[in-house]
């Protein structure tokens, strides 16, 4: 999974803070101006143009997708300790 | 040259007692009448070109005595050399003709024995300023005789040769006289290639409202008469197409035109359907013949479409007949525009008198999801997949979320800001302009670059920078033309009826194109982007790398620079003819087409290579993932080849797109074959008639983001027509596949 989030966020900070990002085992990428492979990444799962107005975005390891900091922090802490039973909302 | 002798035809003991004479006469000697113009230039009373033409005139039509006191004069005027190494000069160069027993002098050999003296003295930098710029006797012979196929849309004539002329010596200007030696070099050397040099003193394209003939009528500067606002839909589209001629002669490409069936609607009501199809018809006519302008040109001419009343529109005051507002929104005139948008389509797919596709005006229309909400689009959805699976016309412009933008050129777009869409409450301020655009040639940096990742980034950073600093280059030309305002060359440019000049310079886009990104990654990792995921991951990381080098750029110098795929018609064939010569044997194996043909050629932009079978929704969703990091425009063809889908399967294709892509635009093109002799049209590229067996035929289809004659082709892009992989199992498949479209609403 990779967590996409920019310098400056609050709402990345906070995401980043709510849980244990590494034990999820979730890489997380850091939009920039001196970070093209993080922006061919989002390119890659055709996130471009929703980073543009939202973030951070959770993508999963089917490559749908999770935008909002709550529901992403719920997500986390959701397969914190029930991985199987997630019920969450994709983007595709 | 300058205020050197004009021309001095000499023979025999006549030529050496005529030069005797002329020489003996010095510079004292009082000048025949017609080149008295001449030395009043010469003696700087005037800088005006009909001054400067009468002296050329001069030089080329009349027999004039020797004056060696004008290479002096040429010398001190357009160098910075001293008076006495000019009279030097002027002595030898006298000396050399006298010796050599010429029998015809002309200026420009004047000039050149001149100029060889500069060199000899080590003047380089003087040389450089006294250069003459100009044509080979043989090249205008060539020219004259043979069709230039830089641009498919130039056909051969008299208007075109003088076209191709003029661009000559504009080209040779710009390289020596606007442009750095640096970004020259760059230019021949294949490194970048700066577009449309010919056309240096005018910006590249534009998007155009009709909100401002409209508003303000056809008042032009230097017109001979001043139009009020029209009252009636002909005479509007009478402003529209005198208009786009008009702005044709100051922008190098295509002029394109926003919600054009939208700002038509206030006119149209109390029309009948049938002289609403009249309009109709009388716009794609006029547009499409209008072949008699710029060298011989049609006007570029794109016409964005929309079904829906765009959000940015809805509450906008309509302005009517006489450049009157209405009293109404643009949200109340919705029917009409559908009326108008409607019949405008039939138009297409009737094609002209003998059922050939129309090749301008390109009809662009915009799916939004807006689009998919107002009532009707189902129908019409599938009257342009109709007309796209006809003729080819339809362009599909995907303007997802909240995103909204005017379009043109061969896939050029102008994306609405917050500001642009504030503008539009005064809609005829919504005039969008890119300065200037310049592509680098990424397979060379890869060829250069050894497989090395440092190298390679490095070396598109500084073939990036020199983009940058040739638009700046550029921008302080034009700023100089503009600066001139109503006596300058771009007048028209800079007229001021809404309280800023036409030209909108805070608004302008100055574009950095590519070509070549397959054959790039090929050098690279050895795998085209079409055969690895690896290989279209590192594709990505090289246009997110030049996008971010863009909005760098753009903060560095408050200017905006965006990417855009360049349509490279003729690009994508220099670049590969020069990286042959230069990088090979391992070119011999990179570029695509046939070495043995010449038909040479790289894939445009960030395309996947044309001959690969790939489902077309692949190719369209792979191509897609680099068009959100290509802000000033991308499009992605589907080539038809002989298929004619049926409507309903390209309607879901379309829905497909938009929904589950990022894709930014779409056109199916297929391929034609007509008959000069009987005057049918054939579906499919044959060797002879379908319907008479004439082998007096013509190809048509898409180049790079219009139909014409493949008669006019260069030989890359011939050789990119071989390599194209048409798609016409899919479609028959999927004909059977998905007989209905889907549902309204769903």
């Amino acid at each position: 999974m990779t967590l996409f989030t920019k310098e400056g966020c609050e709402k990345c900070e906070y995401v980043k803070k709510s849980a244990d990002l590494k034990k999820l085992g979730i890489t997380v990428e850091v939009l920039s101006p001196d970070n093209p492979d993080s922006l061919a990444h989002l390119a890659w799962h055709e996130l471009v143009s929703l980073a543009e107005t939202q973030l951070p975005i959770l993508v999963l390891d089917d490559s749908s997708s999770i935008t909002g900091a709550i529901r992403i922090k719920n997500y986390l802490a959701a397969i914190s300790h029930q991985p199987s039973a997630i019920s969450h909302q994709h983007h595709r | 040259m300058g205020a050197v002798n004009p021309q001095v035809r000499l023979g025999g003991q006549e030529k050496e007692e005529g030069l005797r004479k002329a020489f003996d006469g010095g510079g004292g000697k009082k000048p025949p009448a017609e080149t008295t113009n001449a030395w009043v230039a010469s003696e700087g009373r005037g800088n005006e070109t009909t001054d400067m033409a009468l002296f050329v005139r001069t030089s080329s039509e009349t027999l004039s005595d020797w004056n060696r006191q004008r290479i002096v004069d040429a010398l001190l005027r357009e160098t910075t050399i001293d008076r006495d190494t000019a009279e030097r000069i002027s002595r030898e160069v006298e000396e050399q003709i006298i010796t050599s027993k010429i029998s015809l002098v002309t200026a420009p050999l004047v000039r050149e024995l001149v100029d060889v003296k500069l060199i000899e003295y080590g003047l380089e930098e003087a040389r450089k300023m006294h250069t003459r710029l100009g044509v080979p006797l043989y090249d205008v012979d060539q020219l004259i005789l043979h069709p230039n196929r830089e641009n498919a849309n130039v056909p051969h004539g008299p208007e075109a040769t003088n076209l191709t002329l003029a661009e000559r010596i504009k080209k040779e200007y710009a390289l020596l006289n606007v442009f750095s030696q640096e970004i020259g070099d760059a230019h021949m050397r294949g490194d970048i290639h700066l577009h449309d040099l010919g056309f240096i003193d005018r910006p590249y394209c534009s998007g155009q409202s009709l909100e401002y003939i409209k508003k303000f009528g056809l008042n032009l500067p230097n017109s001979l008469s001043m139009a009020k606002p029209a009252k009636h839909p002909e005479v509007l589209l009478a402003h529209m197409v005198k208009f786009a001629a008009a702005l044709q002669s100051n922008f190098a490409g295509a002029i394109g035109w926003d919600a054009v069936n939208l700002f038509f609607a206030p006119y149209l009501e109390g029309l009948s359907d049938r002289e609403v199809h009249q309009l109709a018809q009388m716009l794609i006519y006029e547009f499409s013949q209008q072949a008699v302008a710029r060298g011989g040109q049609a006007i570029f001419t794109d016409i964005n479409l929309y079904w829906e009343v765009p959000k940015h529109f809805e509450t906008v005051m309509a302005i009517g007949p006489g450049g009157e507002f209405t009293g109404k929104t643009y949200a109340e005139y919705a029917s009409q525009a559908q009326r108008f948008v409607w019949a405008l389509f039939d138009v297409y797919r009737d094609g002209d008198a003998v059922g050939r596709p129309f090749f301008f005006p390109k009809p662009l229309v915009h799916i939004t999801e807006k689009f998919f909400q107002t009532p009707g689009h189902m129908d019409f959805l599938l009257h342009i997949c109709n007309v796209a699976a006809e003729k080819g016309n339809t362009y599909f412009v995907f303007d997802r979320g909240n995103t909204a933008k005017v379009s043109e050129c061969c896939r050029l777009s102008f994306k609405l800001e917050q500001s642009d869409l504030e503008d539009a409450r005064y809609p005829w301020r919504m005039r969008y302009c890119a300065l200037q655009n310049v592509t680098l040639n990424l397979p060379r940096i890869a060829y250069q670059c050894a497989g090395e990742d440092t190298k390679l980034f490095a070396k598109i950073s500084e073939s990036f920078n020199k983009a940058v600093r040739a638009h700046l280059e550029k921008k302080v030309f034009l700023e100089r033309l503009l600066s001139l305002g109503e006596n300058g060359p771009l007048a028209l440019l800079t007229m001021n009826k809404d309280g800023m000049p036409y030209l909108r310079m805070h608004r302008v886009t100055n574009l950095i194109g590519m070509v070549g990104l397959n054959e790039m990654i090929q050098v690279h990792l050895g795998q085209q982007l079409h055969e690895s995921d690896a290989a279209l991951k590192f594709g990505l990381k090289v246009i997110a790398y030049m996008k971010l080098l863009a909005d760098k750029m753009s903060q560095k110098h408050n200017m905006r620079f965006v990417l855009e795929q360049t349509p490279a018609e003729s690009t994508a064939y220099r670049f590969a003819k020069l990286d042959l010569r230069d990088f090979s044997p391992r070119s011999g194996y990179i570029v695509k087409g046939d070495i043995s043909r010449g038909e040479v050629y790289y894939s445009n932009s960030t395309y996947l290579n044309a001959g690969s079978v790939l489902n077309p929704i692949d190719r369209v969703r792979k191509e897609g993932l680099f068009h959100p990091l290509i802000e000033a425009g991308a499009l992605t063809h589907i080539w038809l080849g002989e298929a004619r889908p049926s409507q309903e399967s390209l309607a879901n294709f379309v829905i497909k797109v938009f929904r589950h892509s990022q894709n930014d635009q779409i056109a199916f093109s297929p391929e034609f074959t007509t008959c000069t002799d009987c005057g049918r049209t054939a579906r499919g590229l044959n060797d002879k008639c379908f319907y008479c067996g004439s082998t007096q035929i013509e190809g048509i289809t898409r180049i790079t983001g219009y139909f014409t004659k493949i008669s006019s082709w260069n030989k890359g892009k011939l050789g990119e027509l071989r390599d194209r992989f048409r798609n016409q199992k899919y479609f028959s498949e999927s004909d059977h596949r998905e007989s209905r479209p889907e549902k309204e609403g769903r």
